[in-house]
């Protein structure tokens, strides 16, 4: 269950992020990022290739300070993080990511990541880790199965042989297990046809009717603007715009130079 | 022939899994290569011999204070030493040698060089499969069996197994799940080593004390280890009941076998790591992927 | 040159090559303390200890120019030296060769090992790597003792020949050894050769990128190695007057690591420095076990913890600076680079940020 349930209104920022700047040995990742996600909105987060996009929701869910730590003294271990996250009102760039998880802001990772070698519903219950009351744990499960009625077929299967699709339904079940207030999602279409990816990205607009705040990095800008309220341009590490979809793309400049699309879907 | 050859593998297939399944446990999840895991058995057999002989305490009670003895030397080790350099796969080697070499340097100090024996807790023999084996025998295999049986059930059924599965796969999205990662890792070592010491303890009346004894079982659970999959439970039972019986087989059919036999697991070891050196479970590391 | 303009060509290096630096003066007055030892100094158990360093510090070099420099860290060693040992003995005690012929030939048959080690090991990387050295001497220690109607089995070969007729004649022998192969492993890691093994150590995948033919270099390096530990293999079989399983051993395989480790690894001279402290102190505590196993190990740990680059580099550390252009060290007396003259930092106080 995560910790400090105070409820936030709406247009109060659940998650800010103030001048982060992160770096490994000389490369620059992120320059100096601001953005701020207000509590019950879906937020996109888009750009070319490389901007720095994956590297931002990694660091906000503390996987870059944890690498940091961990790898302190070895050659590998410059990184450098500058700058604050602020979640709920609390500063959490310095936490560790199960501290974060437990906050409830929680990563639907890049590439999504199942635990392959576990069963659909293991990996479920993984995700549950933190929820102590086991009817909540049924609760969340018939939650998610709700939404994603195919995981509950598919419950004994090894999560690593699932298609891509089912494994990205997977994925963000199991994030919805850990109960959170904010969801990151990173780029949930790769890798799935187009029908299959507006299937996920319905649900994930389902998602976030029910209350749940969304971060989404998407590189299908088009299905990524039907579903969010404000956006963010990143490219070359930082934040080149910000706007609601439909003023991002009116804009002729930014639509060709960042958005890659050449009119709306 | 054929009696005495399996007998002989299952009593050595049951302690080199108890073994092969703490070190692949701390390989997969703690991601440590820990060459002072077969001290720890050392250590325990050594602390049964002065609780029972010397001390004079009864067997079961004996057997508790080894264990906890050894998981708690382990544990403290790992937080103080290993833990803080876990990232430096080098130096961590090198500690757990220099770890090793600590301890056997103690138990020689302590106990002199000769070799040491524990009285065994039961009396009288079976005959099974036209071989001759002891209550003792019986009664260890019993406490193995039942231990590994244990491991299973903690894995699969309780929330810190599946911390520690989830961890051994993917330990970036296992933080993010929620699960102290390091936590995780802690708690794995202190299985491990309770498995080591618990093994240490019932087989020390079966075998002979020394303070070298750690080596032999050391390169045979790394040859276990890497032949079943670094990082695999199935792969460390497979591996250890594939190990045990080509090592009694050797023993009892090759001339001079005795020998031959750690040279034998190496050479296999050797031969799975050039050819398929993710072994017979293998699983790779998902963030290395 | 006449001897007068040679002997003042030597000063001249003697003052801009090792006096330059007290790291190397050390290391230097060092070697003339050992070889001039015996004129004031003949304790017979003295002379033993260092003379069995000397060929342990041959050994230790010879693991650090492939497990430090070229990065391929060797868990079994033993394998060279315990090859060239028992081929050195047997050689002497079958054929009747003299020593001066069965260790190089000794040497010959460690680089031999060197090949049959490091070419099925070409595939294998980090701990993988280790794993797969950790087997062959224990294999080899197997067949010696299948074979021990050859290899004497457990007893192994004894009998063999002196290293040389007198007690102190045998110290000259391993001391100047030392000094001239210890040396040689140290050109080697500072020659052409020695950058790309640097190179493979730092980044394999780049090394061959670039071009560099990196399966070749590694065998190289493995048999490099396997020459030198293969020296020191024949030294100590010749000395000890036996050879047996124990040059085999997974101790013997582990005690150059911690010699290494605690001297300071990838250095050399590191090598040099963890033979001659531990190697004294372990066999001068026999008379105290206890204090003996806990010096070991606090040793070990306390360096491990507090100097990780081992403790010849920590102490070099203190003695000398490295410029920051030309990356020269110089003595930490001096103010300016004695190469590129870019004015040296004052040593600053702990806690001043130094960048990153």
């Amino acid at each position: 269950m995560p910790e400090a349930p105070e409820t936030l209104g709406a247009h109060e920022a659940l998650l800010e992020v103030k001048g982060l700047s992160v770096r490994y040995d000389t490369a620059v990742l992120l320059n100096d990022v601001t953005l701020r996600v207000d509590a019950g909105e879906t937020v996109g987060l888009v750009g070319p290739n490389g901007a720095g996009k994956t590297t931002l929701l990694r660091t906000v869910a503390g996987l870059v300070h944890w690498e940091r730590e961990k790898k302190r003294g070895t050659r590998a271990g410059n990184i450098v993080i500058e700058g604050q996250v602020v979640f709920g009102g609390q500063r959490i760039d310095r936490l560790p990511p199960h501290g974060i998880a437990r906050l409830g802001l929680v990563l639907v990772p890049e590439r999504r990541r199942p635990f392959r070698e576990l069963s659909v519903l293991d990996n479920l219950r993984a995700g549950a880790y933190l929820v102590r009351d086991p009817k909540e744990v049924t609760r969340a499960l018939e939650t998610v199965y709700g939404l994603f009625p195919i995981l509950r077929e598919r419950g004994g299967q090894l999560s690593g042989t699932l298609s891509g699709g089912e494994q990205q339904m997977l994925a963000i079940g199991r994030a919805l297990m850990t109960r959170p207030r904010l969801l990151c999602i990173d780029e949930p279409s790769t890798g799935l046809s187009p029908r299959v990816r507006r299937e996920v990205l319905a649900k994930i607009k389902d998602i976030g009717r029910t209350g749940i705040t969304i971060l989404l990095v998407e590189q299908d800008v088009s299905l990524a603007f039907a579903l969010t309220t404000r956006n963010y341009i990143l490219s070359h590490s930082r934040v080149v715009a910000e706007g609601t979809s439909e003023e991002l793309m009116a804009d002729e400049r930014l639509r060709q130079r960042y958005l890659g699309v050449a009119g709306t879907a | 022939m054929l009696g005495n050859i399996l007998v002989n593998a299952l009593m050595n297939a049951g302690v080199y899994a108890m073994l092969a399944v703490g070190f692949s446990l701390m390989f997969g999840v703690a991601r440590i290569i820990n060459l002072a895991h077969t001290a720890f058995y050392m250590v325990a057999g050594y602390c049964i011999f002065y609780l029972v002989s010397t001390a004079g305490l009864p067997l079961p009670l004996a057997i508790l204070i080894s264990i906890v003895a050894v998981v708690v030397l382990a544990v403290v080790v790992y937080r103080l030493l290993i833990d803080p350099m876990r990232e430096h796969e080098t130096t961590v080697l090198i500690l757990t040698i220099a770890l090793a070499l600590v301890l056997q340097e103690a138990m020689l100090l302590w106990f002199g060089g000769y070799f040491r024996s524990v009285p065994a807790a039961t009396a009288g023999y079976a005959t099974i499969l036209g071989v001759r084996v002891s209550f003792q025998y019986l009664l260890t295999l019993g406490v193995l069996a039942g231990a590994l049986v244990a491991v299973w059930l903690v894995l699969m059924k309780t929330k810190l197994g599946l911390a520690i599965r989830a961890t051994a796969q993917d330990r970036e999205i296992a933080e993010v799940m929620g699960m102290d990662e390091s936590r995780t890792a802690t708690l794995t070592v202190a299985i491990a080593s309770a498995l080591a010491g618990l093994a240490g303890a019932i087989v020390a009346p079966l075998y002979i004390l020394e303070p070298r004894m750690w080596l032999n079982p050391l390169t045979i659970v790394l040859a276990i280890a890497v032949l079943g999959g670094l990082g695999s439970l199935k792969g460390s039972l497979f591996g250890a009941a594939i190990i045990a019986l080509a090592e009694s087989l050797v023993v009892f059919l090759v001339p001079q076998g005795a020998f031959l036999k750690g040279a034998f697991s190496l050479g296999i070891m050797i031969l799975v790591l050039l050819i398929r050196p993710e072994g017979l479970f293998g699983v790779a590391f998902e963030e290395e992927r | 040159m006449t001897v007068v303009r040679y002997l003042n060509w030597l000063w001249r290096e003697f003052k801009g090559e090792i006096l330059v630096l007290p790291g190397r003066s050390i290391l230097f007055f060092g070697a003339v303390a050992l070889l001039a030892l015996p004129l004031v100094f003949r304790h017979p158990y003295a002379l033993r200890i260092l003379t069995m360093a000397s060929i342990f510090a041959i050994f230790a070099a010879s693991w650090d120019l492939i497990s430090g420099v070229v990065g391929q860290l060797s868990l079994g060693h033993a394998i060279f030296f315990g090859t060239a040992a028992y081929t050195s003995a047997l050689l002497n005690l079958n054929a009747g060769l003299p020593p001066v012929v069965t260790i190089p030939l000794g040497a010959l048959a460690a680089v031999v090992a060197g090949l049959a080690v490091g070419i099925p090991c070409l595939r294998l990387k980090g701990q993988y790597l280790s794993l797969a050295t950790l087997a062959f001497p224990i294999i080899l220690a197997g067949l010696v003792m299948v074979f021990s109607s050859v290899t004497g089995g457990e007893l192994g070969v004894s009998g063999v020949t002196r290293l040389a007729p007198t007690r102190l004649k045998e110290y000259y022998v391993a001391v100047v050894a030392a000094i001239v192969l210890i040396l040689a492993v140290w050109k080697i890691t500072d020659s052409k050769v020695g950058i790309i093994f640097h190179a493979i150590r730092e980044d394999e995948v780049a090394a061959r990128a670039s071009g560099i033919n990196t399966p070749l270099y590694k065998v190289l390096a493995f048999c490099l190695s396997g020459l030198f530990a293969g020296l020191a293999g024949g030294l100590y079989a010749h000395y000890m007057r036996i050879a047996g399983p124990s040059t085999l051993s997974v101790l013997t395989s582990f005690q150059p690591i911690i010699w290494v480790i605690f001297g300071g690894i990838a250095t050399i001279y590191g090598a040099v420095v963890g033979v001659f402290v531990l190697f004294p102190l372990v066999e001068v505590l026999r008379v105290a076990p206890e204090l003996r196993m806990l010096l070991y190990a606090a040793s070990i740990v306390l360096v491990l913890r507090f100097m990780p680059e081992g403790l010849a580099p920590w102490v070099i550390d203190r003695l000398e600076r490295k410029c920051p252009r030309c990356k020269e060290h110089n003595a930490f007396t001096r103010r300016a680079c004695r190469v590129c003259g870019t004015a040296l930092r004052v040593p600053q106080e702990k806690g001043v940020p130094s960048g990153g």
